[in-house]
């Protein structure tokens, strides 16, 4: 590889570009785009690629179909999956066992494989093209405009999908102003939760009169159901690399940091192929495309502190000291990094760095709202039928998110909350469902936008347990060095924890909102701050739930075991018995056909009769019914006898 | 200045300054747990957060500077209901010891609790339990009472520039701890006990001794080294309990060494001496003032008969008080006639002295105690400063943190060598070759600085005597490659603002009056000022001592002469132990056993006491006023603050009580007329002469240089503990370091058959010691490193004396024990 200027690099992405049409260098006809994503990786995916390099070689066909081990392709939950170009089939779930049966009917008797596509959940119809999928076509990709179609470790299939043209723009054609005057424009916000305005994070940056100065990009992404930015560094790790180049070009720093947390390994090994190959070709390092701007790139590893992702934080992990956020003032754009003006930006942010310098500031605007514009990538999750990662525009209602995209609620379920933001966000209700996803609406609900993390729930989830899954994680992760957070998280979930247990007070839910206040007031930084804020939001919306357990030491749902007690409705019993053959502990018996009873003491509470009964006849109570129905005794026709049937 | 209202309270102060300063100049009180005037903010406690008109959050006002017009409320509703919150929390998990821990009474978070706290909390938990006794010797570790405000770390890790816990664990089950947990071993120098608000941290000796209102409290001047910083003390009963730093007072701002802050109780030790003793058919037997001054009286006046007064000597000391030494010299020159006096600064500060006065022409040379922190380059040179002025090494690391480049040249690695920008690892004693070889670099390459120094006197002269030391000869001696010797030189003479600091104590020997005139002809050529050679009056009073004219001031015989050459019939000791502190101790009980008389004036019944034929008891330091002055020249007065042990007398006192028996009208002189004589002999000294700047040309003086039979060099040094003859009285001190050792090298231990913690003979050509080894990777192959204090081993019975300024390495071998 030798090193391109601008000429260079514009006939390259020119002839490659050709060749992408033409079936690539060696012309093939038709190409697997395998995703190699972590999940799909996971389930297989390096084997099912040596599967078909195998046997398409047996079948002699690898000289006219490709096989590509792309990035991730979003369509999480269904992986392995794979499109098939130019025709676009979709097929997931894929094995290893699976690849003859592709190859075979798919490619050489034109018969595209039906058991392997996706199905609508409602209809259950198959859908064999990706753009008829709903999941895929109420997309618009901006962030992820490269996924699925790339090999991530090849710097040539970037340079095709116009890879390092806007970096080249960017140092040719527009000075360090006039790139932040376009960013400023477009009203990019930062993407990893704070939403701050890119551009004038820039422009600070920019007026500081300084020699060094610091790009930087936070992939550390440690909220938990956050795996959008895996997905970029993984699949698409060019598209990070050019927007920190047009970002160094704007501010006037010569040298970079991306921080990946060390639980990425894949992303990490892009990156770092992306890095060499990059500096390779000269679009890294000193001179770039012969314009005499340098720009060094080196990775940065985490080791596993959630607390890492906050800027100042961050900054002192990367100086090899305690991952502690430090006081402000001063701001990083003026003493960041080393002490040197230093500008950090998530991921996803320099992902739509590139696009905004090629197409403009009104192009970006048009998707979006006034105040958020242009897309976000949302990692759906949860209780939901398509899992995965999908982009859409800002301002989508959250309704048509989990509905038409996700797919709705699987197994008949209903809608209950939808999680943003992770362990800083809230839950929003089904009222608030008709809620445009955008920065300023999302925040009246009590919820914040987050980086992206969507977590829904149904009807099983128990928001108590969920208020107390989110404090134990930020307790968990707290620094340790401000008061508020440290010792008053713990305290938090102490509280919850007894409520869960059925220790909680009157008064209790008074005391958590009192002593949130408190901590959000008086933290140092965005993790205190924010770490009270799924417990009010849960108690604000589901504040019903939190008085059964405090006062009637009811968990509805049964997640809480102390709370809850199993009991059959004799009169909606029908006898099937689907229950009693599901239950662990064989705790229920009764006749065929006759009402069926749970023996209190032999119950775990696992809710797999729940699940299992079609008659909506096992119903969840309080605690004090187990000891209410035991004392009750054993009714006489159903002493002794077992499914199994004893007269 | 930058003009703002707190509390309705306009204030105004320099720009940079925090919220909470501006707040606490003024009188109004933030509360604060985590701020300390020396470190930079911590924001951790969250306690002193404030409300800002205009800002819609808390701002934590140590954090923040001022801006102009900036309006400022410390104490609305909104913020007691926090402040209340976070003390809730912090005591949430707080262990209930007030009855038992030795804070109570001066506790920060008692009285934060007080002032803002709730009186019950609304919440339950597990209070922490003491994991098991953390014992380390000296600091105290209760580590259920932590709140992490982090300011041990914090002094431990920037401040002190050791690194000897930090914080271990994440969020709440956070801890301050050594590495790996293990028993606190670092330097002892209390700076965290200081600092901690809560009880988590204090001082082993003090544990359940005391109460902090039974204690009076008294500041002083600390009695070991020439810092000089002003320790409070706490009395209880007549007893000092503990000593501590005050931040805002003294030349120290508060801080304090392990000798400071623990070493006081040296003044208790086992053989202090409670009468006077005359030595009856061998033995020491108690006397009264009376018969011993008598006694004292009639020797001399039949010495000074039949041999004449020039058979009288003196040696004074520098931890007695200027009037103690300007007693000594009055007597001696007017009641003896005698000029023969002097003092172990023989062996240090009048080297440094001579090579200053003669060369860089300055008489009155103090250091200046923020030099430091005013340098762009500093060159330490085989001095381990923060061993021999603790509290002013500090501020070479934070002139380091400030920006500066602090270059180190040493073969041991001390702590500035830890926290230097740059460490060149050289051959003990060879820091005088590296200077040679600098000028040398710079004479031939820097033309302008050389047409500039030809016009001093002797440049010729001086030229010639460094011509050898071309960069290749310097790197065989010195062992650094050529590179770094020319490097060295150039970012030397680049720099802006240049120090060149030394150390040369009498227990010191990689160094020599040679070494000393290499730096200054060094500061001479580069046409720096004087003050950028920097070498400190080793202890509290040695310069006083020399104010007051300690030394032979006309044709008298010098310690040299008195000791090592045996030209004396009598010999009046003050405050010295010159058989444990002097080099080739052989030679010097020699001579000292050759006299007719030997007195002994001192607090303990020393080793060189045990040869005297008569022992006065002195007060010790704080059973008597006086003033020291300090290495940076200051002269700061002590007031008496404990009663005189048994019957002890001022050393000032003994001196007008035997000029009264000798009938010299000396005996009449009042305290008033002393302090006006001291005060006087100051200004004289402030305003001392020297000849013209001129460069000196230093010729190579041979060393012992080891061979087959003794190849390796011995280096000695004072620590950190302990530096002179008053440390090793001191239990506390003893607790941290009582054990004399030699470090060895690992490749030396393995060739010479040496193991840990085994005992070893170590041999000169003069004699032979038996000595604790350790093995240490702190010392560079070829060279062993002991020190010097404890009496029991005597490392001075096999060192030998420098005869021609030279460094007086001594060549060793070290042998197992079989």
């Amino acid at each position: 590889m030798s090193r391109l200027t601008l000429d260079s690099l514009k006939s390259l992405a020119e002839s490659l570009r050709r060749e992408r049409l033409e079936g690539g260098a060696q012309q093939h006809r038709a190409g697997i785009m395998l995703c190699g994503g972590t999940g799909c990786i996971a389930g297989g995916g390096v084997r099912i690629r040596d599967a078909f390099n195998a046997e398409l070689k047996n079948k002699g066909l690898a000289n006219e179909i490709n096989v590509v081990l792309t990035g991730c392709n979003g369509f999480c939950a269904q992986g392995p999956v794979l499109t098939i170009q130019p025709d676009d089939t979709f097929y997931e779930k894929v094995t290893v066992g699976d690849v003859p049966a592709i190859v075979e009917e798919h490619f050489i008797n034109n018969n595209p494989v039906e058991r392997l596509m996706y199905k609508d959940p409602v209809s259950k119809q198959p859908i064999p093209f990706a753009r008829d999928i709903p999941f895929f076509n109420h997309q618009i990709l901006r962030a992820l405009r490269n996924k699925g179609l790339i090999d991530p470790e090849k710097i040539e299939d970037y340079i095709a999908m116009d890879g390092y043209q806007a970096a080249a723009k960017a140092l040719f054609e527009m000075t360090p102003d006039e790139i932040i005057a376009e960013v400023k424009r477009s009203g990019l916000r930062g993407r990893g939760g704070a939403g701050f305005p890119t551009g004038l994070k820039w422009e600070e940056a920019a007026r500081v009169k300084a020699g060094l100065k610091y790009i930087l990009c936070n992939g550390d992404e440690g909220d938990p159901g956050a795996f959008m930015d895996r997905s970029v560094m993984e699949g698409d790790p060019h598209v990070v690399l050019e927007g920190m180049i047009i970002g160094a070009r704007a501010i006037g720093s010569h040298k970079g940091y991306i921080y990946v947390r060390a639980e990425y390994p894949l992303a990490v090994n892009h990156l770092q192929v992306a890095l060499d190959q990059a500096n390779e070709y000269g679009l890294l390092g000193t001179d770039i495309l012969g314009t005499g701007f340098n720009l060094d790139i080196e990775i940065y590893q985490g080791a596993g502190a959630f607390v890492c992702g906050e800027s100042t934080a961050l900054m002192t992990s990367i100086e090899g000291k305690r991952g502690m956020p430090r006081t402000r003032p001063p701001q990083s754009v003026e003493q960041g990094l080393f002490g040197k003006p230093s500008v950090l930006n998530n991921v996803e942010t320099f992902a739509n760095v590139p696009l905004i310098i090629l197409n403009g500031a009104d192009w970006f605007r048009s998707l979006g709202t006034e105040k958020s514009t242009g897309t976000k990538v949302f990692a759906l999750s949860g209780a939901v039928n398509n899992i995965g990662l999908i982009e859409v525009p800002m301002g989508t209602p959250l309704r048509h998110i989990i509905l038409d995209i996700g797919g709705g609620i699987p197994k008949r379920r209903k809608f209950k909350a939808v999680q943003l933001g992770g362990p800083s966000g809230g839950c929003i209700p089904e009222q608030l469902l008709d809620t445009p996803v955008t920065f300023e609406d999302i925040v009246k609900t009590g919820a914040i936008m987050g980086s992206g993390g969507m977590v829904v729930m149904d009807d099983l989830n128990c928001m108590v347990s969920v208020a107390k899954f989110f404090l134990e994680f930020t307790a968990d992760e707290s620094c340790g060095k401000c008061t508020p957070c440290r010792i008053g998280t713990t305290v938090l979930y102490d509280l919850l924890k007894e409520i869960t247990e059925g220790r909680g007070k009157e008064g209790d839910i008074e005391l958590i909102g009192d002593l949130s206040k408190d901590i959000i007031a008086s933290s140092l930084c965005g993790l205190g701050q924010s770490a009270p804020n799924p417990v009010l939001t849960t108690i604000q919306y589901f504040r019903d739930e939190f008085d059964a357990h405090i006062r009637q030491k009811w968990c509805p749902t049964g997640v809480c075991k102390e709370l809850c007690t199993f009991y059959i409705t004799p009169e909606t019993c029908t006898g099937c018995g689907a229950c009693s053959r599901v239950c662990p502990k064989k705790a229920i018996s009764g006749e065929k056909k006759k009402p069926h009873r749970i023996a209190q003491e032999l119950c775990i509470q696992c809710r797999s009769c729940y699940l299992a009964c079609r008659f909506n006849s096992i119903k969840i109570g309080p605690r004090s019914m187990r000891d209410e129905l035991a004392a009750q005794g054993i009714p006489e026709e159903t002493a002794g006898a077992t499914a199994a049937g004893k007269e | 200045m930058i003009e703002l209202t707190i509390d309705n309270q306009k204030v105004a102060v320099e720009p940079g300054t925090s919220i909470l300063e501006a707040a606490l100049r003024h009188g109004i009180y933030i509360p604060n747990l985590c701020y300390d005037s020396r470190l930079k903010p911590y924001g951790g406690c969250r306690l002193c957060l404030v409300e800002v008109q205009g800002q819609r959050k808390l701002i934590a006002s140590c954090a923040t500077p001022v801006k102009a017009e900036m309006v400022v409320l410390t104490n609305t509703p909104k913020i007691a209901k926090v402040r209340k919150t976070l003390l809730e929390l912090l005591l949430l998990h707080h262990p209930l010891d007030c009855p038992v821990c030795d804070k109570a009474g001066e506790c920060k978070l008692q009285d934060l609790v007080f002032l803002y706290g709730a009186s019950e909390s609304r919440f339950s938990a597990v209070r922490r339990q003491e994991t098991g006794l953390i014992d380390s010797p000296l600091i105290a570790r209760t580590m259920s009472r932590c709140i992490l405000c982090g300011k041990c770390v914090k002094l431990c890790h920037d401040y002190q520039g050791a690194r000897a816990v930090n914080f271990i664990g994440r969020g709440f089950k956070t801890k301050v701890s050594p590495a790996f947990e293990e028993t606190l071993d670092c330097e002892f120098c209390g700076q965290c006990v200081d600092a901690c608000p809560v009880g988590a941290l204090g001082s082993a000796a003090y544990r359940s001794r005391s109460r902090t209102w039974y204690e009076e409290e008294h500041a002083t001047i600390c009695p070991y080294c020439g810092c000089g910083c002003t320790t409070h003390l706490f009395i209880r009963e007549g007893r000092i309990t503990r000593a501590r730093g005050k931040l805002g007072t003294g030349i120290n701002n508060g801080d304090l060494c392990a000798k400071g802050r623990f070493g006081f109780d040296f003044i208790y030790g086992e053989t202090r001496l409670t009468t006077p003793l005359i030595k009856k058919d061998g033995k020491h037997t108690p006397a009264s003032w009376e018969e011993a001054l008598t006694y004292i009286a009639k020797n001399l006046d039949t010495i000074t008969q039949e041999h004449g007064p020039s058979a009288v000597g003196a040696l004074g000391s520098p931890r007695c008080t200027m009037e103690d030494n300007y007693m000594l010299q009055r007597f001696m020159r007017q009641v003896i006639g005698s000029d023969n006096i002097d003092s172990i600064a023989r062996f240090g500060h009048a080297t440094a002295h001579m090579a200053i006065q003669q060369i860089l022409g300055v008489g009155f040379h103090p250091i200046i105690w923020d030099a430091p922190q005013k340098a762009d380059l500093i060159l330490v040179l085989e001095s381990d400063i923060t061993s021999m002025l603790p509290v002013w090494g500090l501020n070479f690391i934070k002139a380091k943190n400030l920006g500066a480049t602090l270059i180190v040249a040493d073969a041991l690695d001390t702590k500035l060598a830890k926290n230097s920008s740059q460490w060149l690892q050289i051959r003990p004693g060879s820091g005088e070759y590296l200077i040679k070889g600098m000028m040398k670099i710079l004479i031939d390459e820097r033309e302008p600085l050389r047409r500039q120094a030809a016009e001093l006197p002797n440049f010729d002269a001086f030229v010639d005597s460094i011509e050898k030391f071309t960069p290749s000869f310097v790197s065989s001696l010195t062992g650094l490659p050529e590179q770094e010797i020319t490097d060295l030189a150039r970012v030397y003479a680049d720099s802006g603002r240049r120090l060149l600091a030394i150390t040369l104590g009498p227990s010191e020997n990689k160094k020599g009056l040679n070494t000393l005139r290499s730096a200054a002809n060094l500061v001479l050529l580069m046409g720096d000022d004087p003050a950028t050679l920097q070498i400190p009056a080793e202890l509290c009073n040695t310069l006083g001592m020399w104010a007051m004219g300690i030394r032979p001031l006309a044709d008298g015989k010098d310690a040299y002469d008195m000791l090592y050459k045996g030209r004396l019939e009598a010999l009046y000791i003050m405050g010295e132990n010159p058989f444990v502190t002097f080099k080739n101790s052989e030679l010097v009980e020699l001579n000292l056993r050759g006299l007719e008389m030997l007195v002994v004036q001192d607090i303990n019944y020393t080793d060189t006491a045990r040869l005297a034929d008569v022992i006065l008891p002195a007060c010790s330091w704080g059973e008597k006023a006086g003033t020291f002055m300090n290495a940076t020249g200051d002269v700061q007065e002590m007031q008496r603050i404990l009663p005189q042990t048994g019957g002890s007398l001022p050393d000032w006192q003994i001196f007008r009580d035997l000029a009264r028996v000798m009938n010299n009208e000396l005996c009449g002189i009042e305290l008033e007329k002393i302090r006006e004589d001291v005060g006087r002999l100051v200004t004289e000294f402030r305003q001392s002469a020297a000849n013209p700047p001129a460069f000196y040309p230093v010729r190579d003086r041979p060393r012992e240089a080891p061979d087959e039979d003794y190849p390796l060099i011995l280096v000695t040094s004072d620590l950190l503990q302990h530096s002179g003859t008053l440390s090793v009285e001191s239990r506390n001190l003893g607790s941290a370091s009582s054990d004399a050792y030699l470090r060895v090298n690992p490749a030396d231990a393995e060739k010479y058959n040496v193991s840990d913690d085994d005992f070893v003979r170590l041999s000169s050509r003069r004699g032979e010691v038996y000595v604790k080894a350790r093995i240490s990777s702190e010392v560079m192959e070829g060279m062993v490193f002991s020190p010097v204090h404890f009496p029991h081993v005597r490392i001075h019975s096999i060192t030998h004396v420098a005869m021609y300024g030279e460094a007086p390495l001594d060549a060793v071998r070290v042998d197992p024990l079989d």
